[in-house]
């Protein structure tokens, strides 16, 4: 089995787009992530739901577990949609420099190709892509259902 | 001068420049110099190893290392953020009632406590307090990183250069306690009082937003109270060891090292967990420190610069206790003051020794303490504390400039050293 056909149509955000609407489309679905691309369509980067979280939590809360533990969850929901209110995508990306390469195999490539890929930038999906088009992406649950089907449900 | 003193005074030098322009990392210039000695027979093995004068001190190494691990599992309990968050809310969220609250505790704790360890236990609390009374908290960072500073001076074990001044001076936990605690605790009242007006503009605040503050639960923050009650029956028990070392005859470093060995063995941390905080970097720089200094020592360098000293103030005590306070405070400004120290140790060692036991003699080593442990706070990289506050606020999107805190630092260092000088005219040469 091939990349490309594993891959399965998923929703793009662009730089510039409302940070507020990636948020909800991750949570919508409750996908691990989605695929960003730049003004020509062209993937930069993915956005796991985790760097989501990393923007919306302060820094000193995720460093301390016992501040952590303090924060109250009150007014939780608003506080999420102030801070994310009037963000672009972009903001919610950390610097270009600390990124990791964009996870990206070609249709070609093989499952544990796309594993490796995966494994290797700690990235919850993998875009599947030849030349400038996007044939959609890789998540790891659709992966490791591929990965695990030969050995059947356990009882 | 001989050609011994002449290359061990040019390896040391360089080493120190490299130190203070941070060229290359302070540990490898430390090393560096410290090999470079040993290769030029500028001392030996046999010194730098096990000489008492001219040697590693390994009691300070070995203090510092205890201290590390019993406060690298306090930090575990989540004791620390339970104080601060019960202070802001007994503050009821005023603002100059919480900054007062919180400089008391970070100069409490770093008494006890590292200072850089007690400022990083600090800070994420005064940003979640801040961020909630909807406060700027760079006043209440830099406040508590003067007090951390101003803490750590009261007490054997608050900052490294005490820990250096008592091992070389044989000086206890409770000579400390006796001479410097007493002037520290009427420097923090004094402060207290400067705060208010040093950041004047900083406590305005929506009384509203109180009640975001009295939200917090500060018991949640108490992750392992098996772990805490473990943790504060060892400290105690290290504290009175500490008040207690000199009538037992135990060096300070073996109290702690049991200390850290006792909550190691009764507490389910883990070894990894347990030596997670210690700085083994900060280890090795002292060694590789006092292996230089301590071929200074050998090559006869430090008695001159002592013979020097002396017959420079003129035979004149409490010129030459002043002249020291001054010049720790301004050096210690601009320059790490842990090598600064670990330097005049053995100098004002010599000193003191040559003008005999007496209070005025004795009080040499109080002024370098102050000079050497107040001065840091006049620049923003005075101190190891500084330079971690700095860095945290920058992190959390809320820089702190150079000038910024030296226009505050500058202050309260002037301040200090305004009081301690006729501290030490008046307990050891006017009432001595």
């Amino acid at each position: 089995m091939r990349a490309r056909d594993l891959a399965e149509d998923y929703p793009l955000v662009a730089l510039t787009d409302d940070a507020l609407t990636a948020a909800q489309l991750i949570a919508g679905q409750r996908r691990p992530g989605v695929v960003v691309v730049d003004a020509d369509g062209k993937p930069v980067t993915v956005l796991p739901g985790s760097q989501v979280l990393r923007f919306l939590i302060p820094a000193y809360v995720q460093e301390d577990p016992s501040l952590a533990r303090v924060f109250d969850e009150r007014g939780g929901a608003e506080a999420c949609v102030n801070k994310l209110a009037g963000r672009t995508v972009k903001e919610l990306l950390p610097p270009k420099e600390k990124r990791y390469e964009i996870p990206m195999v070609s249709g070609d490539a093989t499952v544990i190709e796309c594993a490796a890929t995966m494994a290797r930038l700690h990235s919850p999906l993998v875009i599947v892509s030849d030349k400038d088009t996007i044939h959609g992406v890789v998540t790891t649950s659709h992966l490791l259902e591929v990965l695990l089907a030969p050995a059947g449900p356990q009882t | 001068m001989t050609i011994a003193q002449f290359l061990s005074v040019g390896v040391f030098v360089g080493a120190y420049i490299l130190i203070a322009t941070e060229r290359v990392h302070r540990v490898a210039a430390a090393l560096g110099g410290a090999a470079l000695m040993l290769a030029l027979r500028l001392t030996d093995g046999e010194t730098a190893f096990h000489s008492l004068d001219a040697g590693v001190d390994w009691n300070v190494v070995f203090l510092l290392l205890g201290m590390m691990i019993i406060v690298g599992v306090i930090k575990q309990t989540g004791l620390f953020e339970y104080l601060a968050i019960a202070a802001a809310k007994r503050a009821r969220g005023k603002p100059y009632a919480v900054l007062a609250m919180f400089v008391v505790i970070t100069a409490t704790a770093s008494a006890a406590l590292d200072n850089v360890t007690t400022v990083l236990l600090i800070a994420p609390v005064t940003f979640l307090v801040c961020d909630r009374l909807g406060l700027n908290p760079i006043p209440f960072l830099i406040a508590e990183v003067l007090a951390s500073n101003i803490g750590g001076t009261a007490t054997l074990i608050g900052d490294p250069p005490n820990i250096i001044i008592a091992s070389r001076a044989g000086l206890s936990f409770n000579d400390f306690l006796l001479h410097l605690a007493p002037f520290i605790v009427v420097l923090m009242i004094a402060f207290v009082v400067v705060c208010r007006w040093l950041f004047r503009d900083s406590f305005q605040y929506h009384e509203d937003r109180v009640a975001e503050v009295m939200a917090l639960s500060e018991r949640e923050a108490i992750r392992n109270r098996t772990l805490l009650v473990q943790s504060l029956i060892v400290l105690g028990l290290v504290l009175i060891g500490f008040v207690l070392h000199s009538a037992l005859h135990v060096e300070p470093s073996v109290v702690a090292l049991l200390g850290a060995g006792l909550l190691v063995l009764i507490s389910k941390v883990t070894t990894e967990d347990a030596i997670a905080d210690v700085e083994w970097e900060t280890l090795v720089f002292f060694m590789g420190l006092f292996v230089m200094v301590g071929a200074l020592v050998k090559t006869g360098v430090i008695d001159e610069v002592s013979h020097a000293l002396a017959s420079a103030a003129g035979g004149d005590p409490l010129l030459a206790v002043m002249a020291l306070l001054v010049v720790s405070a301004l050096l210690s400004a601009i320059v790490d003051n842990i090598p600064y120290v670990a330097t005049m140790a053995p100098i004002v060692g010599e000193i003191v020794a040559a003008q005999g036991d007496s209070p005025q003699s004795q009080s040499m080593w109080w002024a370098l303490a102050l000079g050497a442990d107040l001065g840091g706070n006049a620049t923003a990289v005075g101190a190891s504390a500084n330079v971690v506050v700095l860095g945290l606020a920058a992190r959390n999107g809320t820089p702190i400039s150079f000038w910024k805190f030296t226009r505050y630092g500058a202050i309260v260092a002037g301040l200090s050293i305004l009081l301690a000088a006729p501290y030490l005219w008046l307990r050891y040469f006017l009432l001595a």
